[in-house]
């Protein structure tokens, strides 16, 4: 157990060590520069002024210069300020994490928690009318974009209860209701994909166990049906749908940038976006690492689930 | 032990309603995109622009609806014989949102600071003319200038006054704005909004009338246009004519609108072929037909432009001085002719990603097409966009321009030769010298009969096809009063709004 959390841990270092060199050199090969952007078309200014300014935030200074002065500093745990607000990037992402784990939490809990039964429920029903029902429903789900469900919710939402505030971000420490009330239509836009998604694998897998062996074995020794279903086969059909739980959960750590820009939620992936867009580096470059220690970290607890369900892993 | 943090979550939230009844003034403003920051020195981009001019901050003049100077911070001004000093008595009894006084020693640090190499504002060529600053008494101010500058006055208006303590500052205030204007910075979220309240101490008196405003940041157009219809927001400032057109006749929503000083333009790099050749350039000219890209990209709402916005009343020329402006599709093609390219002309046009610029690109792709031209469309992410321009690596681009309220502050910088934004590299005695004697003359009459000059030429054969103005609107909920939109983009008025 504890060779494996080692072994995880030095996976993380390496991987964080390899993306903040392959993200530091890519932002810089995109064409456009910071300062250039920042000044917008059409700015009145002369050459000089425009390296007084890259003076200014760092950027005069030679590639090599810049990371190893940024890798010093991060490895210290300062990941340095935004270019051009000065806010510490540790605080800027700290803000834009919260909607987004709250957002990841929510749709993991309306997607993945509901796809077990309707799967299961699929799966006992095979073939017939309500099974066919439900997987165009999900075919459905899976193809329906989540900008244009997100905007279309929005409308028929004005258009039922006005009064009902369904746009922006207050932090739930704030104002809980006005918190979850405004979260509502975003998680059930991002959640139904993955309900679609999940509910179709556990589908197929629990299609899988029940024609096995030991299912006609559990069935033959008299078990309810019920125990037959949820005990023996669903936690052999676990294993392909954790790992599908943990993919999305680290695809949902790094941002909803669609669903943000509908809903105007200040989240992750808008904060990567704008960032982008503006070639803010350190910004960039931090939030970047912080998704990926997620996507890791995420892996690594999916791991752990595994040794929960199946004990063969353990061995 | 959950019971009581329960207890406390519901208290908490009946104290939170009760809040926002008492700030039910504050205006909650639907924005496209946030600033980059907030100091006012430093920041050019309409997002930024439009939180802090006029109302977190205030120059010496403002230029108001119609663009004409009025005076701001500066109650009145003498300006010397020569045209070369500038002398400002100050409004009395203005305090900055930290409580300090607002004297003539922070006029002066304020265009020490916009001048100062380390600060390395952009806006600081604005005040290029600018030999020196001295306060003569706590309430006056004077100006020496290295030459005289026509359009000073007007410039003065986007150069906010800031605290003399903020001088060699460079960090503070991008995150936290202390200016002397009608509302005071309070919050910014990044992406989320940022919020300004009432300035109780605000020198002209009952003003201003809202308790606050609240730009909230909502980067998708539905997603404000359903904001506004159901009463989340009220008021969507400087929207374009297809946002609006959706918006015309939805219940509890008006629009005002206004000519947009900013105007649509293909721009063409003079330094090399095709468009070293003014008949080539002519021909650009003859081959586009402006009424129709006003129909088809701007829904009707706009007009075949000039060089000069025709908000620009006391300037601009009517297009139909232009001889060019006529469409005529075989005269262009005359003119290629006699300039002795081999047709069809092939050339590339960069578009700036935004949606009606990218509309505008194709309809004008279509008419070259049609008259010896063989226009390839370049799309191109902002970044791209922005470095080509500058770097002036482009044969054409199509692009959308702030316009400003003094020709000056325009043509000056554009088509003088080496000018700060004469990307097109266009250089031409005639224009230079109009320029030059424009720019020291006070004499309005003199400085229209020059700028006529430069508009008939630049029309025609400049290193820009100017395209059109658009109708510039705002929509918000009919309950808000006082408040209409300017031509500039400004939001100054929202001082003397209420809702």
């Amino acid at each position: 157990m504890n060779r494996v959390l080692l072994a995880r841990l030095i996976d993380l270092v390496l991987v964080l060590f390899g993306v903040s060199i392959i993200v530091f050199l890519m932002i810089r090969l995109i064409p456009g520069d910071a300062v250039a952007i920042m000044l917008g078309a059409n700015t009145e200014i002369t050459p000089e002024r425009m390296a007084e300014l890259n003076r200014r935030v760092g950027l005069d200074r030679p590639i090599i210069d810049q990371y190893l002065l940024w890798a010093g500093s991060a490895l210290r745990g300062d990941f340095g300020t935004s270019l051009w607000t000065g806010r510490p990037v540790a605080t800027e992402i700290l803000i834009h994490l919260w909607p987004t784990l709250e957002l990841t939490f929510l749709s993991l809990l309306l997607g993945a928690v509901l796809a077990v039964p309707v799967g299961c429920l699929m799966a006992q029903m095979r073939g017939n009318a309500a099974d066919v029902t439900m997987r165009i429903g999900a075919i459905a789900g899976l193809t329906i974009p989540s900008f244009w469900l997100g905007i279309v919710m929005i409308l028929l939402l004005s258009a039922w209860a006005p009064s009902f505030a369904s746009l922006g971000y207050v932090p739930f420490s704030e104002d809980p209701l006005g918190n979850l009330q405004r979260m509502l239509l975003p998680s059930i836009a991002l959640a139904l994909p993955i309900l679609a998604n999940l509910s179709r694998l556990v589908r197929s897998a629990m299609l899988d166990a029940l024609g096995q062996d030991y299912i006609r074995t559990a069935r033959a020794k008299g078990l309810p049906e019920r125990s037959v279903v949820y005990k023996h086969a669903l936690r052999n059909a676990l294993i392909p749908f954790l790992t599908s739980v943990g993919i999305m959960t680290g695809y949902l750590l790094g941002g909803a940038i669609v669903v943000e820009q509908v809903f105007a939620i200040p989240g992750l992936g808008r904060l990567i976006l704008g960032a982008i867009a503006e070639r803010n580096y350190p910004l960039i470059q931090a939030t970047i690492l912080v998704v990926t220690a997620g996507f890791v970290i995420v892996n690594f607890l999916v791991d752990l689930l595994y040794i929960l369900v199946d004990p063969r892993v353990r061995a | 032990m959950f019971r009581s943090a329960l207890r406390s979550t519901v208290s908490a939230g009946i104290m939170v309603a009760a809040m926002a009844t008492a700030s039910a003034q504050v205006l909650e403003i639907g924005a496209d995109s946030g600033p980059t920051g907030l100091d006012p020195h430093l920041i050019t981009a309409f997002p930024s622009f439009m939180v802090v001019n006029g109302n977190i901050y205030e120059g010496l003049t403002a230029i108001d609806k119609d663009l004409k100077v009025i005076p701001s911070l500066a109650e009145s001004w003498t300006v010397s014989e020569d045209g070369k000093t500038y002398t400002f008595k100050l409004r009395s009894g203005v305090t900055f949102h930290d409580g300090s006084p607002m004297e003539a020693a922070d006029v002066v640090a304020s265009v020490k600071r916009l001048l100062s190499k380390d600060i390395a504002s952009p806006l600081a060529s604005r005040l290029s003319a600018v030999e020196s600053a001295n306060a003569i008494d706590a309430q006056t101010v004077e100006l020496k200038l290295k030459e005289a500058s026509a359009a000073l006055l007007s410039s003065l208006a986007t150069i906010a006054i800031v605290p003399r303590s903020m001088e060699a500052n460079k960090d503070a205030l991008q995150k936290a704005p202390v200016g002397t204007g009608p509302f005071k910075f309070q919050e910014w979220q990044p992406n989320g909004y940022i919020l300004l309240t009432k300035n109780e101490a605000y020198w002209e008196k009952g003003l201003p009338k809202l308790s606050g405003l609240k730009f909230n940041i909502v980067p998708e157009s539905a997603t404000r246009q359903v904001g506004l219809t159901n009463g989340q927001y009220a008021l969507l400032p400087n929207i374009d004519a297809a946002t609006a057109l959706q918006l015309k006749g939805k219940p509890n929503v008006k629009l005002a609108e206004t000519m947009d000083l900013a105007y649509t333009l293909i721009g063409m790099n003079v330094s090399k072929p095709p468009f070293d050749n003014p008949k080539v350039r002519e021909a650009v000219n003859y081959a586009i037909n402006r009424e129709e890209i006003v129909e088809a990209a701007l829904f009707g709402a706009g007009v075949p432009g000039g060089p000069l916005s025709p908000a620009l009343k006391s300037w601009a020329l009517d297009v139909k001085e232009f001889g060019c402006y006529a469409h005529d599709p075989a005269k262009a093609q005359a003119l290629l002719k006699e300039a002795g390219v081999a047709t069809p002309v092939s050339v590339t046009l960069k578009v700036l990603p935004r949606q009606d610029i990218k509309d505008i690109a194709q309809i004008v792709q279509e008419q070259m097409n049609k008259a010896g031209f063989k226009v390839e469309l370049i799309n191109q992410e902002q970044g791209q966009f922005i470095q080509d321009w500058r770097n002036s690596n482009f044969d054409m681009f199509a692009s959308l321009n702030a316009g400003q309220p003094d020709p000056d502050e325009y043509f000056y910088r554009t088509f003088r030769t080496g000018g700060s934004t004469n990307v097109y590299k266009y250089s031409d005695a005639e224009i230079d010298g109009l320029l030059d004697k424009a720019r020291s003359q006070t004499d309005q009459a003199q400085r229209k009969a020059a700028y006529d000059a430069v508009q008939k030429k630049l029309a025609c054969t400049g290193p820009v096809a100017h395209l059109t103005y658009g109708t510039l609107f705002s929509a918000m909920n009919d309950k808000l009063k006082g408040y209409d939109v300017m031509p500039n983009r400004s939001l100054m008025m929202l001082r003397s709004a209420s809702y």
